[in-house]
């Protein structure tokens, strides 16, 4: 039974209704694919570090990174700090995005284009397109398990309807999971980036509002003498818990070292997460798209400093709701039947927010769910438009022909959420499948990118190379992992290192061939930069 | 326990709450005036491409 009061939806329905109308308030200054993909470039230093952080804040990162803090302690903040040294690097040094964003173009693969040719462009946004969907398919089912927790919904519940005059039942779940959906859509086909700009704004101010009250509340709460000391006592005596959430299916959940990242996961796993981060903080299409929309490359150096140890807080602060999560279960002799790893920590929550903070809360996870969503689908439809289709295309569409096309993508980008979304099962922990998933493309493209801005040598065999060769790891560990038994399967640490190792001897491999062969170059690293 | 680590992580986690609450304010505050500026600039162009 939900416990929010008139106060609570008041808090929700006025966040949503300022979402909705900023949004489409946007959509009258969209005049090409420009404005629509990229803001016509306008975008500033501030509303830059707005959006990029409200779009890789999302329910599902909220969910995850507080599940590694369930499962590891503080150790499970480890990719926060990294993250946080790649883009303050990157963001020093302009390594990779200073060539990108001077280069003028829309995507990466655009950038391959003028170096290895159509093919490679097409090869590139294929491969970006597999890892970024099946990256963002499990989004809309963790915020969904995410927001009936909180609200104290049973996220199992039905209710029966008809369809056509057919009698069906619906999931709550579902179907509101599809109704936030539809109010993203709409406002991301109408404004694009400049919808997703302003109502990224709003959304982080209402789930930056959120974040800091609710980490404040939990570490109010436990107390953090008690919050450590729990930890370690529980570290020391092996404590366990029984996750339910797979029906048929129980899994022990053991405190991992609960401070030190390497006891806790091993150097394979730490090395792994460190190479993706940078290659995260340089590759990651949503996270290219607000240096591409930059008004120049040292508004995106900006950017990147002044968003890095935003990276900190964005594992960090979930997480110790996460340890705030299993020492309340543990106290309460453990998980409730349904209930694991993932889903404790809103259930958690739901027992420490009193009235109107449970209102803020839900409208900061919603805030953090549509930026993410609109973000994503904006990103993989200009993706899908103009290194999959435009390419192909004998003659360039009309201006109106291309923003109907991109529009249209994005609507079924969006159809396929909510099909794939909401009926796919995670098997493992749900960071892991993030990272193996975004690693399909990371690895290869990240490869290719240093190759293609920074080693003349590397032609068009190398990037063929990289590209195949890198995404092999990460999909094997997903087939693989479906098929074999538990005990057999793939570590995520050695299908993303050897992702990352397949990808970049390819590039080498593959471009020496080429250069013997004496074919294959078709630009230098000079010219691709400029 | 590892008081170094536990150190580093207390530090951590209180910076990341002082960092998000002033990141609000501050990006708060300019990032409304960045989208007034965006908007502008918008409507200027558009009007110069109107213009024959």
């Amino acid at each position: 039974m939900t416990t929010l009061l008139p106060i609570d939806w008041i808090i929700i329905a006025v966040y949503m209704i300022g979402c909705i109308v900023a949004g489409l308030w946007m959509r009258k200054y969209v005049r090409n694919v420009d404005d629509f993909a990229v803001a016509g470039r306008e975008m500033d230093l501030n509303l830059g570090v707005a959006s990029l952080a409200a779009t890789e804040v999302g329910i599902v990162t909220i969910m995850y990174t507080a599940e590694q803090g369930f499962k590891n302690g503080l150790s499970g903040a480890i990719p926060g700090v990294l993250g946080c040294l790649a883009m303050l690097i990157v963001g020093i040094t302009g390594f990779v995005i200073v060539p990108m964003r001077n280069a003028g173009v829309m995507t990466i693969p655009e950038l391959f284009e003028k170096r290895f040719g159509k093919r490679v462009r097409w090869l590139a946004g294929l491969v970006i397109i597999i890892g970024g969907l099946l990256n963002m398919g499990i989004f809309l089912r963790l915020g969904g398990d995410f927001l009936m927790y909180v609200s104290g919904l049973d996220a199992k519940a039905k209710f029966a309807g008809s369809l056509l005059g057919f009698p069906v039942t619906f999931g709550y779940l579902e179907v509101m999971m599809t109704g936030l959906l539809a109010i993203v859509l709409v406002y991301t086909m109408l404004g694009g980036m400049l919808s997703v700009l302003v109502t990224d704004y709003l959304q982080f101010l209402v789930m930056g509002a959120g974040i800091v009250v609710t980490s404040v509340l939990v570490v109010w709460d436990v107390g953090w003498s008690n919050l450590i000391n729990g930890l370690w006592d529980l570290h020391q005596m092996g404590a366990t818990m029984v996750d339910t959430s797979l029906p048929d299916k129980s899994t022990d959940v053991t405190l991992a070292h609960p401070f030190n990242p390497v006891s806790a996961f091993g150097w394979a796993w730490v090395v792994w997460q460190a190479i993706t981060m940078v290659a995260v903080a340089t590759t990651w299409q949503t996270t290219i798209a607000r240096v591409l929309a930059a008004r120049d490359a040292d508004t995106a150096k900006k950017i990147y400093r002044r968003t890095s140890f935003y990276y900190v807080g964005r594992f960090g602060l979930p997480g110790v709701w996460g340890i705030g999560a299993f020492l309340y279960f543990w106290h309460k002799g453990g998980l409730p039947q349904g209930m694991g790893s993932l889903t404790a920590m809103p259930a958690y929550l739901h027992t420490i927010l009193g009235p109107g903070l449970l209102g803020l809360m839900i409208a900061a996870m919603l805030a953090a769910e549509m930026s993410t969503d609109s973000g994503y689908l904006l990103t993989w439809a200009t993706v899908i438009y103009n290194d999959l289709i435009s390419p192909c295309l004998r003659r360039p569409l009309s201006l109106r022909a291309k923003l109907l096309a991109v529009r249209l993508l994005v609507l079924a980008i969006g159809v396929f959420l909510v099909f794939y979304g909401l009926w796919y099962e995670l098997p493992g922990a749900a960071w892991d499948y993030l990272a193996v998933t975004g690693n399909i493309y990371l690895a290869s493209l990240f490869a290719l990118l240093v190759g293609a801005l920074y080693w003349r040598w590397t032609n068009r065999h190398g990037a063929v190379a990289a590209i195949v060769l890198g995404a092999i790891g990460p999909l094997s560990f997903i087939v693989v992992n479906l098929i074999v038994p538990k005990e057999s399967q793939i570590p995520a640490a050695v299908a993303g290192l050897s992702a990352f190792a397949l990808a970049f001897a390819g590039l080498i491999v593959g471009s020496l061939v080429g250069r013997a062969l004496g074919q294959g170059q078709t630009g230098s690293s000079q010219e691709t930069r400029q | 326990m590892n008081n170094v680590l536990i150190g580093f992580w207390t530090a951590m986690v209180f910076a990341s709450i002082a960092w998000y609450g002033y990141l609000l304010f501050h990006v708060g505050i300019k990032g409304g005036w960045d989208i007034l500026r965006m908007a502008r600039a918008l409507s200027r162009r558009a009007g110069e491409n109107e213009t024959p």
